[in-house]
This record gives C-alpha cells, structure tokens and sequence, in this order.
C-alpha cells in the first residue's frame, strides 16, 4: 500500500475515486444511450428535464428509489437480495486495475493514476470478470421465476462461451508486448511505430505505435466477445425481451434492477479500458512519447513536480477521450444491428471466433519467433 | 498482528468455511456457491503467496468457468426430489457414515505421517522468486512436457468418452 501514512492514505482514496468515478459515469452514459438511440432512430430522446434533457437522470434516480420494495413469494430471498450487490463488484473491481494515466512522480512519491497496480493485471482482470456469471445465476435462479432462470441459464452460458475466445484472442497480443501488465503495455505503445523485422529496424512516421497495426484480427475478436461477455445487443440473448420478459431480472425493479444497470455499463466500461489498452496505445497521445510530452509541460511549467502532474492530467484525457470513444460504439451498435438467435450465437463463439482466436494465437508466435531470429 | 497475517487469517477462514458449507449445506445450489466462494479464497492465498499468475488461472478455471457449469446444471434439477432420496434411508445414511470414517482414516493417517520439515524454507523461496509466470511456462515446457501433454491428451479422452457415452445413452444428442 505504500511507505508513510500519506502515501497509504492517497493510495485509499485513490479506491474510492475510481469507484465513484464508474458510478458517476452510468447516469451520462445512460443519458447519452438514451439521447443515441433518439438521434439514430430519428426521434428526440428524453429532451424534456432541464436543458437537453440532462436533468433526466436525476429524476430517474429520485424514481428508482421512490419505487415500491417488493419479493417475489417464490423468490429465495438471499440470494435474491445477493444479486444485485454481486453485480457491482467484477466490474468494478476490473476496471480498478486500469492504468489511466501516466504515473504521477511528486517528490518522493509516485502514485499510479488506477485503483492499483498489478503486476499480471491482465490475467486479474480476466479472473475477476469470469466471476459476473455468478450474479446472472444467483439472480435468475433466486426469483423463481422460469424467464429468469431461462434468461440466466442462455447468459451464463453465453458469457463461459465467449470468454474462451475472447482469452484466446489477447494471448497474442500478450505474446507480443511479453508482458501481462497494463502499463507496461501501454509503454511498449509510445510514440510512432518502429520494430524489428529480420534483424533490420523498420520505422514509419506517420503510423502511431498502436497494438491494433500488429494484432488487427485479436482486436476485432476481443472487441465482438466483450459485447457478449457485457450482455450488450447484438448479443443480449440473456434478456430477449420478445421471447424471456427480461430475462434474468424480470422480478427486478427500482434501485436493485439499477444495480444491474450499473454493473452491465462497469462491463463496458472496462471492456472499452482494455480495449484502448491493448490496441490503441492507453493513455498515450498518438505519435508522442511519454518522456516528450513531459519535456514539453516541464518548459511550460518548470518545476518537475508539476510538470509530472500535467503530463499525467494530459495522459488522463486522452485515456477519457479513447474510452469515451469505444462507449459511443458500444452504444451506436446496440441501436444498429439486430439480434443473433440462439444457435446462431453459439456457432460464432465456438465455430468461428475460437478457431480464429487459436490460428492468430499460433501464427503470432511463429512470426515472432521467426522475426526475432537474425538469419 | 501484521498486514500478512491478518489477511492470511482473514482469507483462511473464508476458505475453511467456504469448504466446510459444501459438505454442511443441504441444499446443492448453496453447496456449489459455498465451493466457488472457497475457491475464490484459495486463488486469493495464492495471491498472498506471490504466485499471481496461479492465482488468476484459479479463478478463471475453477471459480470462473468449471463451478459455473456445475451451478448451472444443478439449477435444473428439481431439488426438492433430489434432496428427499439424498437425505433419507438406512443404507445411504450407513454409506456415509462408512466413507466419513474412512476419509477420516485417510486424514489421521496423513497427518500422522507428515513432517513439516523445510516448509518454513518453501515458503519463503517461493515469495522471494520474481517472476513466476516466465518461471512455471518455462518449466511447464521443458521438465514436464511430457506429463504436461499426457495430461492434455487426458482431458481430450474425457472429453470424447463423456460425448460417446451421452450420444450412447439417448438423451438430446442420442444417434437416430
């Protein structure tokens, strides 16, 4: 945790910052979810509550909770109530161990920007996120319901399903960094793109240094299965509103269904984190180094103490800038695309996005034991 | 009492009621979750231990993905038949109370034969070794490749022999 009581202190609240900083970002996104699919489907979206329709959120809030508590009589009632508290802590937990930012050097100190820092981040975050299937079941099976269960059972077995493509498909991206930590992921991506090929340097100056001109096909792979893995359309079979009610929370209303609400965009959240992590360079402004960036704001600003915390502001908006991007996309494809049947889902999952997962999984390693060869 | 001990008291604990629910719990479904939260705790001794990656690939596989199925099949049972036939008569009580008095054998017998002589010296090493993922693939590839694909070729056999037996047997996927 830290040395002196101050470092400990700030390494507590940095805690707390970033889970107040998910919780505070599901309100905006559902606001702009709802204002997207408004402007997607040519229609305005809530426009009525304060100025755009802002003040939107708040009412919805002060309505959740003003809702009427109820059990259903054949529910189980711990795990009823279990559930939606479970939902919270995967996400939460993952996107936690996301570098955001540079870390900030401040005298003796330097605080990594993320709730902590570790060393096999990756394999954590992948560890914690298999835990989410849990929560659906507890849901499904403690309303007693036979949507619900329905609904869990297609969604639990979905997200088991996807996560073995969605493994898959980073292994090679692990493989070429060597590393399984975040940051020094990110610091393998600096500045323009350079790397050896048969034992000659090949460097461009106009293509940044980013995950995704390596690992093309694992970005497409990674970023269709974290869809699945979050339950989002084209891949919300779990809800299936035509066929199961709503799937695993059916029997859910008020502040307990938001807390679903709130763990499925920590999904999102954390699956745009790595995915701007992995494929294009994480906090990194594009064709700048992290050393650049800092000579530039130490000319600016001249002491080094500062100069640290505005390249680490600096890094943090590009970070917020790149995420915010991927959860437009998440948003633009559910009011894009429709949704997959059953089967149909289950054949892209193992028939076709495993298959892909494993041959760029064995050809990278070839190509990278052969390029680091000088023949 | 320091950081590490009280974690590893904390953890243990967990861990011991986790495992002690699974076999105390009538009811499967609160089993199989009392074992996923026992695994949890075990993949998080690991992490106390310094081997992150172990931990990891723990909850992934157990807790994460083996555990899932295991509650999702019991799920779809009706419990209530299951617990009737599991709970009552004389033969079934006189078999369990057999294979607890045998396990409990096992255990005085083990423990018994242990000595805990250089553990204290295990452990420490295994902290004290940096990297352990580099560490365990290199020795999973070139020490024990062998075992390492025997047991690979093991969980294909599995995997084929249970398809075989449920095609066999009738059932959804039964040949026509």
């Amino acid at each position: 945790m830290g040395e002196s009581v101050f470092e400990i202190t700030i390494n507590c609240v940095k805690l707390i910052l970033v889970f107040l900083l998910m919780v505070q970002m599901v309100p905006i996104l559902v606001w702009l979810e709802r204002r997207g699919s408004g402007f997607i489907q040519n229609r305005f979206g809530p426009n009525r509550v304060g100025p755009l329709g802002l003040m939107q959120l708040l009412a919805d809030a002060v309505k959740f909770l003003t809702k009427e508590e109820f059990v259903p009589k054949a529910a189980t009632k711990i795990l009823f109530y279990a559930a939606p508290v479970f939902a919270l802590i995967p996400g939460t937990l993952a996107f936690s161990a996301i570098p955001m930012a540079s870390p900030l050097h401040w005298g003796q100190y330097t605080f990594a920007i993320q709730g902590y820092d570790i060393g096999v981040g990756i394999v954590f975050i992948l560890a914690i996120s298999s835990l989410a299937a849990y929560t659906i079941l507890m849901a499904g099976w403690g309303s007693g319901n036979k949507y619900s269960l329905m609904g869990a059972l297609r969604a639990s077995a979905q997200t088991i399903s996807y996560e073995l493509a969605l493994g898959l498909s980073i292994v090679g991206v692990i493989m070429m960094y060597g590393s399984f930590n975040l940051s020094d992921m990110i610091h393998v991506q600096e500045g323009t793109m350079h790397f050896q090929f048969f034992g000659y340097t090949v460097a461009s100056s106009w293509l940044p240094n980013w995950g995704i001109f390596y690992q093309p096909l694992a970005a497409v792979l990674f970023f269709a299965s974290t869809f699945a893995e979050s339950n989002r359309l084209p891949f919300d079979l779990a809800e299936g509103e035509a066929e199961l009610v709503a799937g695993f929370h059916t029997e859910y209303g008020g502040f307990k269904m938001l807390l679903f609400f709130i763990g499925e965009y920590g999904h999102m959240m954390v699956a745009s984190g790595l995915m701007a992590t992995f494929f294009f360079g994480g906090y990194n402004i594009p064709w700048k180094t992290t050393e650049q960036i800092y000579q530039w704001a130490l000319n600016l600003v001249g002491s080094p103490d500062w100069a640290s915390a505005l390249t680490s502001l600096v890094h943090f908006v590009s970070f917020f800038i790149k995420l915010a991007i991927f959860l437009w996309i998440f948003i633009w494809v559910r009011w894009t695309l429709p949704r997959f049947r059953y089967d149909q889902l289950m054949d892209l999952g193992w028939k076709t996005m495993l298959p892909w997962a494993l041959a760029n999984t064995i050809i990278t390693a070839i190509v990278i034991f052969a390029v680091s060869q000088s023949w | 009492m320091t950081a590490d001990s009280f974690l590893f008291w904390m953890l243990a604990i967990v861990t011991l009621v986790g495992g002690l629910s699974v076999i105390l719990v009538s009811n499967p479904i609160y089993s199989a979750l009392c074992l996923a939260m026992s695994m949890v705790g075990v993949s998080a001794l690991f992490a106390t231990l310094g081997a992150y990656f172990i931990a990891g690939v723990q909850m992934i596989v157990y807790a994460g993905a083996v555990l899932v199925l295991f509650v999702m099949v019991l799920m779809l049972f009706d419990l209530k038949t299951e617990l009737a036939t599991f709970s009552r008569g004389k033969i079934s009580g006189l078999m369990k109370i057999a294979i607890v008095g045998l396990l409990a054998g096992f255990l005085a017998g083990a423990f018994k034969t242990m000595t805990f002589e250089g553990a204290d010296q295990a452990a420490t090493k295994a902290v004290s070794t940096g990297d352990t993922t580099k560490a365990l693939g290199t020795l999973l590839f070139t020490k024990y490749v062998f075992g390492f694909e025997a047991l690979g070729i093991l969980l294909l056999v599995i995997a084929i022999g249970v398809v075989g037996l449920a095609r066999s047997k009738g059932g959804t996927h039964a040949k026509h």
